[in-house]
């Protein structure tokens, strides 16, 4: 901390008692890599998948789903990711994707 | 469900190599009690471990035995739950801005952090956040989204400005109906940003709160620093992070994150039946009642003959709650649970009962009672976007 800030932390504890605030200074936090990578797979949608997918979020998404999420479940949140939130997929990659994501986590797994 | 000291594995985390990200990390893992409920815990900046839905965006549940520590749940075990992946990572909590405007109000003005903490008289409260879709994991037949178990939700102690004294200087104009509220995370393609809406009467109750100290501290930076909007009673879904853009508008809002996400079923019980779909909804709101045992973990071994103290939480959206009822028969009979200190309508509420089990196995269950007298589902009500679950909870224990 440098003079300036301790000074001002001092005067705010002078100016406000024992209800002191704490002054906001810079705050910089530092984030953990990913905890989970996209599940493997010879379908030509994984490596579609890892370009697309998780350049935005993490795997979690896709792991984590219950493992009754259906087709429709998959198409739509791919549809999703690019109608909403504008993501540049491209269309002949869509259907790719949705296959391997509902036979990689969605009901249509190999048991 | 095993007991906890069970549940938790050491397991070598050996993350893929992302060039300067890369990095290998000791992670331990929880399971939850649900199908496909094998989570991560990771201590993420400002935070001890906690139970990782994702990584990035972070989104970090609770382990439900910390709700047993106490009545206010501490700034580095609070959960986190982010929309899109561009969050801010550094951000001066003087210099930071706050822009007031839109097309109902009559003078639009900018507000630094400094100009917040000191234009304003300050009010305090302790309040529960809970996000929308806690306990979405539990839902039967499960619905997608989040696979959430019990610990998306806190209580503290929030202090900051009342919107309204931030509003009554922007001169609101009769066209006033909603309120906007932006923060400084973005989507990292342009669509989609998270930005959530009030009707202009809420937002100018005076409790609604522009807050900037949590449990006494500075809000951790996944919570919202250096600002973060308070709507107690209300899911978390309104509680607006890292708030930089605040607009009085004369139409009811309707990007995404109100419509169509972040619905409920139009209805008295917001449910349907299993597997259909509502046929209208409106915005998720507030709170319904809940309670949890919070002392014992469903699957737990007690001693037969020798009296347990079982001890839980209760809230609901703001009426406060008024009783706890507590079965230690599966729910075939009922008594009353004692109340711990009231520290507020929307805060956690703690209960206590005394139970001597037989040898043999016991269902316990606490049901409570808000004060305009509304209560619990005994059987889970069902909604597809797996909001709102208020179930009386079971927690089955042996007594040997």
């Amino acid at each position: 901390m440098n003079m300036k800030a301790f000074k001002t932390i001092v005067l705010a504890v002078i100016a406000f008692g024992t209800t002191a605030y704490a002054v906001g200074a810079t705050k910089t936090i530092e984030l953990p890599a990913d905890g989970v990578q996209l599940k493997p797979s010879p379908l030509p949608g994984y490596a579609k998948a890892q370009a697309n997918c998780v350049a935005c979020h993490s795997a979690e998404y896709m792991k984590y789903q219950p493992p009754t999420a259906a087709r429709p479940y998959w198409e739509a949140m791919v549809k999703r990711m690019k109608l909403v939130f504008k993501a540049p997929i491209a269309d002949d990659d869509m259907p790719a994707i949705v296959d391997y994501l509902a036979k990689t986590y969605g009901n249509e797994q190999s048991k | 469900m095993n007991n906890s000291t069970n549940l938790l594995r050491r397991r070598l985390l050996a993350t893929a190599g992302l060039g300067v990200l890369s990095r290998t990390a000791i992670a331990q893992t929880v399971d939850l009690p649900l199908v496909n409920g094998t989570r991560n815990l990771v201590a993420y900046p400002e935070k001890r471990p906690l139970i990782v839905l994702t990584s990035r965006p972070p989104q970090l549940e609770t382990p439900f035995p910390l709700f047993n520590e106490g009545i206010i749940t501490p700034n580095d075990a609070f959960f986190v739950r982010y929309h899109n992946a561009g969050i801010p990572t550094s951000i001066d909590g003087d210099k930071h801005v706050i822009k007031i405007g839109g097309n109902a109000v009559g003078k639009s003005f900018e507000l630094t952090m400094a100009n917040l903490r000191t234009q304003f008289k300050p009010i305090e409260y302790v309040a529960v956040n809970q996000c929308s879709g806690n306990s979405r994991g539990h839902f039967v037949p499960r619905v997608t989204g989040g696979q959430l178990s019990n610990g998306a939700m806190g209580n503290a102690r929030w202090l900051g400005v009342p919107l309204k004294d931030v509003l009554a200087r922007a001169e609101l104009k009769n066209t006033a109906r909603q309120v906007t509220f932006n923060g400084l995370d973005t989507a990292l393609f342009g669509g989609g940003d998270f930005v959530k809406a009030l009707d202009v009467n809420h937002a100018m109750d005076g409790e609604v709160m522009l807050a900037f100290q949590m449990n006494g501290a500075d809000i951790p930076m996944l919570n919202g620093y250096p600002v973060k909007l308070i709507v107690p009673g209300y899911y978390g879904t309104y509680w607006m992070k890292h708030l930089s853009e605040i607009e009085v508008i004369d139409q009811v809002y309707d990007g995404f994150w109100m419509k169509p996400a972040y619905r409920v079923p139009d209805n008295d019980c917001a449910c349907v039946e299993p597997g259909t779909t509502p046929s209208a909804t409106r915005p998720i709101g507030r709170f319904n009642v809940r309670s949890f045992i919070t002392s014992v973990q469903d699957g737990a071994t007690l001693r037969a003959g020798q009296q347990a103290v079982v001890r839980g939480i209760a809230f609901d959206g703001g009426q406060g709650i008024r009783e706890v009822a507590y079965s230690t028969d599966g729910g075939q009979s009922w008594r009353g649970a004692k109340l711990g200190d009231d520290i507020g309508r929307y805060s956690f509420r703690e209960f206590t009962f005394g139970f001597t089990p037989e040898k043999g196995s016991h269902d316990l269950r606490v049901r409570a009672w808000n004060r305009s007298g509304q209560s619990q589902p005994m059987e889970a009500l069902w909604q597809p976007a797996g909001y709102m679950r208020n179930v009386v909870e079971s927690v089955k224990v042996v007594a040997a």
